[in-house]
């Protein structure tokens, strides 16, 4: 499903090269539920936007469905992230001006889809997540917890192949947090590929498989010693 | 097609902002009409033909020293004019009482029945003998010129009717519209003894150029009067390239001919193009000062939507990168802010469109101004639309190029 093979991301300026993904491997199989973990910097976030399609990368190779990425153009791009994923931000990242329905149906607009259709996706999604009868409300008058569940029924409305989920529950209360969490491993359990970068080594154990991202390598934890140094530094706030 | 429901939705949740451009367009629109239609009646009155071989004229106006007798000034006015024809250079000329676009001149009603209480036009008298259509270089259409033996030589105060009368087509057509005015009697004023048309002129425009004239601007009659007085006006007719060497060599020979006149500087020798550019002098100030306000209110328009705009770009950053991360293209977003801009101006030109109506009818009742063609309203409603589409370009694209990556950068 998705599948990076050597990838590197860099970043220039006119003195300096930063390498956010050096020798990236990573093959997440069509239904695994993926946590990935790693220290702060470690590249986290970039393996998300690069393996969403937000941002390109230097070099390597990413195939995402059977398709190779790095020669797609900008629409390309577009209609990839449109059709086959579903995001899930750390921070909801609803359209404040837009209602409930209204941005669930922001996705599925840009996908040309007739209106009876959107619809009838939408109230699905949305009773999906125990919303339906929020539609006509807007972000502002919901909890956090909700607006998150919104945010998941805009991305499954789509009936994405996989969905990149960002710290879904870092904005969100112990209580609200299980909650998405609990959504989340549901929709695994339906058969959804689901890739969710984490701090949480709690929501991270949840997860089918763990992929610990150091560096911006991932690494074995159990033969890296930058792990154990991390984990100290977790601990003690003292490098190792 | 962009989605006009949600960007509806989005537009309510910013009522400020959209109104008040909306009303800004609007205002603008109902300015700019009335005002290009007020500067297109201005250049259409600038540009109206009077009649005259234009380029070849000189105007030269006279007034007598020390001569205090009428009838003694009128044998002095009538030598000048003998002598300006045998000019080398001069085609002909002639004294008149006006001309047109001098800016005075006689005006009286005109009727055609003996009995008639209510004038039928408006006219104006020229008083000139029979070297007034050679000079002016007015096309006699019908009829004949007067013969030299049909001119009087008369005191303003002691005009009588003049049995024949050549009048312009617009006056003959007033009088007579079946096209039968030759040879038929006319009453200037409150005669009731009629002048008979004997001519017809193709074109003679009246001494004015203003807007209180519009309704007569071509209806003249010229009669075979040569006034007497203290003050004598000639038109000279130069003959092709001549015309700047006259403006010298007409005043020069007067002087030498009698040294008891003034002539003054600023009127007393004028070009026909001076006589034009002075008698427009404030129709085309006013032209040039509406246009410039119309330029000024659309710069302001425009700024005003590229500010919004851009404001409400710098605003929605996140958002935009939300939705190209949720499958936008950079079209769908410049799209976007299009549409979003074209319905804020198609809410702006409907209001501005009545709002033009009203405030030409408003001008219609209080300053007696001509009704607004509605082709000015649809242009100007055109135009607003399409200058909104041009000012709201530039941030547009500026959004278009928001990467999807913006979706997950905080604030």
């Amino acid at each position: 499903m998705l599948k990076m093979t050597h990838l590197a991301k860099v970043y220039r300026t006119e003195v300096v090269e930063t390498y956010a993904l050096r020798d990236f491997n990573i093959d997440v199989k069509e239904g695994e539920f993926v946590a990935v973990t790693g220290p702060s910097g470690s590249g986290k976030t970039t393996f998300l936007t690069i393996a969403g399609l937000l941002e390109t990368f230097s070099g390597g190779q990413y195939h995402l469905d059977g398709i190779e990425v790095s020669q797609l153009n900008d629409n390309a791009r577009s209609k990839i992230r449109n059709e086959k994923i579903g995001f899930i931000f750390q921070a909801f990242n609803l359209i404040p001006d837009l209602n409930v329905f209204d941005n669930v149906e922001v996705p599925l607009r840009y996908r040309g889809m007739k209106a009876a259709e959107r619809k009838q996706r939408i109230m699905d999604a949305l009773e999906r997540v125990g919303l339906a009868s929020r539609a006509k409300h807007y972000p502002a008058e919901l909890s956090g917890g909700q607006q998150q569940r919104v945010a998941i029924a805009r991305a499954l409305a789509g009936s994405p192949r996989l969905l990149l989920a960002d710290e879904p529950t870092g904005n969100l209360d112990t209580q609200m947090a299980r909650g998405v969490m609990e959504l989340l491993e549901e929709i695994h359990r339906e058969g959804a590929t689901i890739v969710m970068v984490t701090h949480d080594p709690e929501l991270a154990a949840r997860a089918q498989r763990n992929v610990h991202i150091i560096d911006g390598q991932v690494v074995d934890l159990a033969e890296d010693p930058r792990f154990h140094h991390a984990v100290h530094e977790a601990r003690t706030g003292t490098p190792a | 097609m962009p989605h006009i429901k949600p960007i509806l939705a989005a537009l309510k949740r910013h009522k400020a902002g959209t109104i008040l451009i909306a009303l800004q367009i609007a205002l603008t629109l109902a300015i700019v009409c009335n005002a290009l239609f007020i500067i297109q009646q201005r250049v259409t009155r600038l540009s109206r033909p009077t009649g005259m071989d234009e380029s070849n004229l000189v105007a030269i106006q006279n007034r007598w020293v020390g001569v205090t007798d009428a009838a003694a000034a009128g044998v002095l006015t009538r030598a000048d004019v003998l002598a300006l024809r045998q000019m080398p250079g001069v085609q002909d000329a002639v004294q008149v009482n006006a001309f047109p676009l001098r800016g005075g001149g006689w005006s009286t009603g005109v009727r055609v029945d003996v009995d008639g209480k209510k004038p039928i036009a408006h006219t104006t008298q020229y008083f000139m003998d029979e070297h007034a259509l050679a000079t002016m270089g007015v096309k006699l259409i019908a009829g004949r010129n007067f013969r030299a033996d049909e001119v009087v030589t008369t005191d303003p105060d002691k005009i009588q009717t003049s049995p024949q009368a050549i009048v312009s087509k617009a006056l003959a057509d007033k009088l007579y519209p079946d096209g039968s005015a030759l040879g038929k009697p006319i009453y200037l004023g409150d005669d009731r003894t009629p002048s008979t048309v004997i001519g017809v002129v193709e074109r003679l425009q009246v001494p004015w150029g203003a807007a209180w004239t519009d309704d007569f601007a071509e209806n003249s009659v010229i009669l075979p009067v040569q006034l007497t007085g203290n003050f004598s006006t000639y038109l000279i007719r130069a003959k092709p390239g001549q015309q700047a060497e006259l403006v010298k060599a007409a005043p020069a020979m007067l002087t030498k001919l009698n040294r008891l006149r003034v002539i003054t500087g600023d009127r007393g020798v004028r070009t026909f193009e001076v006589v034009r550019e002075q008698a427009y002098k404030s129709d085309r100030g006013l032209a040039i000062l509406m246009g410039v306000i119309c330029l000024i209110l659309l710069a302001i328009t425009a700024a005003g939507i590229v500010g919004l705009t851009s404001f409400w770009v710098g605003q929605r950053r996140k958002q935009i990168g939300v939705r190209r991360a949720l499958g936008a293209t950079k079209h769908d977003i410049l799209s976007y802010f299009l549409t979003e801009n074209l319905m804020i101006g198609i809410a702006g030109v409907v209001i501005g469109a009545l709002m033009a109506v009203g405030l030409n009818l408003w001008m219609v009742t209080q300053f007696e101004m001509a009704r607004l063609s509605m082709a000015y309203v649809a242009a100007g409603v055109i135009a607003l639309l399409l200058l909104g589409q041009a000012a709201v370009l530039a941030p547009a694209m500026r959004a278009a190029k928001v990467p999807p990556v913006e979706a997950t950068r905080s604030v």
